[in-house]
């Protein structure tokens, strides 16, 4: 008990936080930035956003998080087509969100670290004077910390999208899921 | 999350409307069975599923020879999110149905009505209007603060009340939190059922309501008791339209939330269950 009771040290802002914080500060630079704003620049721009977020999150973690039990029964090939397709649905979730933003502050509540796991908690102050609190949670890989889960007011995406896939592949197969990831992802 | 709230209230108010000429209103307290026992197959399976993973992966970090006192630590908490809901989800197929017919409530009415609301009224408007309305249910916050033995935040909610009622304008501004940060504090009997460790039940989806449990039903129903709005001495009529101006106000706060959940889901009905239940447990852990 002595051993685990070091591993949680509250901490304000340690090397978590100034990762995600890196991160979110990159694409809201982009996401403000004028000379990306006109609509032939929104290639370049969704592209530079989508760069950002591919290096901070980490799809394949989500993945087999996500698919949870079936994980293991799937194979590489699958596994890979899953992580595929998943991430891109992932990140055009997360690149409308933030495309809609409109200068919502950002704050960073705290964080905590345990091994090699770690939680940063956001407070996101809306300009409607409400404010929506952001966890996540991430996972170091050598020198880097990457994001395996967003919850958004305790809701959080992984096991969101856990019950949905468990519930079509309890029903009805792995094939049926993929069919209905890549349509999802089609409608672009 | 403030996604349900808008969905709650408009479904609501449509419900009175519909019935405020007279007709008795429809209990939703309708008769329910036991709870207890109910898990669906599918919930099951899942239990099993995730206590086969548990153990699959206790498996696996065995051959790490260093790794013992780590395999006795308790799971960290990041892992610890790894909980299949066990809310079992009987009423599903009926669930379904009133799912598709809130959906179409939402896009075929609140949501045009909200759009043009929001088009007529200005931002800073309709928040105050939303502050007026928060103000206003102050006793169901505070009331369940207290029952849940909640001191701080029952005065919190206290001095949110006295502060924005008076300098705030009959609340129409939240003074309390702009000038000396006193959040509201979101308590409802539903959490306050939760706190005492009453399960929720099944899951259902009323018409018009939105997601809920037989737990959070009760709770509702408890909580209308303490909305002065509902004490209103005057005609049922009136009383839908000042819900109906409350629910087309948050929704024109939100438009485009639920849309966001539809989009990135591939099994809507399945997201917003789930997103309600861990929502729910999230107020209630808190």
């Amino acid at each position: 008990m002595l051993l685990i009771g070091g591993f949680s040290i509250p901490s304000v802002a340690g090397e978590p936080t100034e990762q995600v914080k890196a991160t979110t500060d990159r694409i809201l630079a982009i996401v403000t930035d004028p000379a990306l704003k006109s609509a032939e620049k929104v290639k370049e721009r969704n592209n530079l956003i989508r760069q950002a977020v591919d290096e901070r999150f980490d799809w394949e973690e989500m993945s087999r998080r996500t698919l949870a039990t079936h994980w293991a029964q799937r194979t590489p090939e699958e596994k890979k087509e899953f992580i595929d397709l998943f991430g891109k649905l992932l990140e055009r979730t997360y690149m409308e969100r933030v495309g809609d933003y409109s200068g919502e502050k950002v704050l960073y509540a705290g964080e905590r670290v345990e091994e090699e796991y770690a939680v940063v908690d956001v407070e996101i102050l809306t300009k409607q004077g409400r404010s929506v609190s952001v966890s996540y949670r991430l996972k170091k890989e050598i020198d880097r910390w990457l994001v395996y889960d967003i919850s958004i007011e305790g809701v959080s995406l992984v096991n969101n999208y856990r019950t949905q896939f468990n519930s079509i592949l309890v029903r009805s197969s792995f094939k049926d899921l993929m069919t209905k990831l890549k349509a999802k992802v089609d409608e672009g | 999350m403030d996604i349900f709230r808008p969905l709650l209230m408009g479904f609501t108010w449509f419900l009175m409307v519909l019935l405020s000429d007279g007709l008795a209103l429809a209990s939703s307290s309708s008769p329910m069975n036991s709870t207890e026992n109910f898990a669906s197959p599918e919930i099951v399976l899942a239990e099993e599923l995730w206590h086969h993973e548990a153990r699959s992966q206790n498996t696996s970090t065995r051959f790490s020879r260093n790794q013992t006192a780590q395999e006795r630590a308790p799971i960290p908490e990041s892992e610890q999110t790894e909980v299949v809901d066990v809310t079992p989800d009987p009423l599903e197929p009926v669930n379904r149905v009133f799912f598709y017919f809130n959906d179409k409530f939402y896009f075929w009415l609140l949501k045009p009505i909200a759009t043009g609301y929001k088009a007529v009224v200005p931002e800073p408007l309709r928040i105050n209007v939303r502050n007026f309305f928060s103000n206003l249910t102050t006793p169901i916050r505070a009331a369940n603060c207290l029952f849940q033995g909640k001191l701080d935040a029952f005065g919190t909610e206290l001095a949110r009340f006295t502060v924005n009622t008076t300098i705030g304008l009959a609340g129409f501004m939240d003074i309390a939190r702009e000038a000396v940060k006193l959040e509201e504090q979101d308590e409802d009997l539903g959490q306050t059922f939760g706190f005492y460790g009453i399960g929720n039940g099944l899951y259902i989806n009323w018409p018009i309501l939105g997601p809920s449990t037989v737990r959070d039903t009760i709770g509702s129903a408890g909580d209308f008791f303490l909305n002065p709005v509902n004490y209103l001495p005057d005609t049922l009529k009136r009383w839908a339209w000042i819900r109906g101006l409350d629910a087309v106000n948050k929704t024109s706060l939100t438009l485009g939330e639920y849309e966001s959940l539809k989009r990135a889901a591939l099994d809507p009905y399945v997201a917003l269950r789930d997103a309600y239940l861990q929502f729910r447990r999230n107020q209630i852990k808190e």
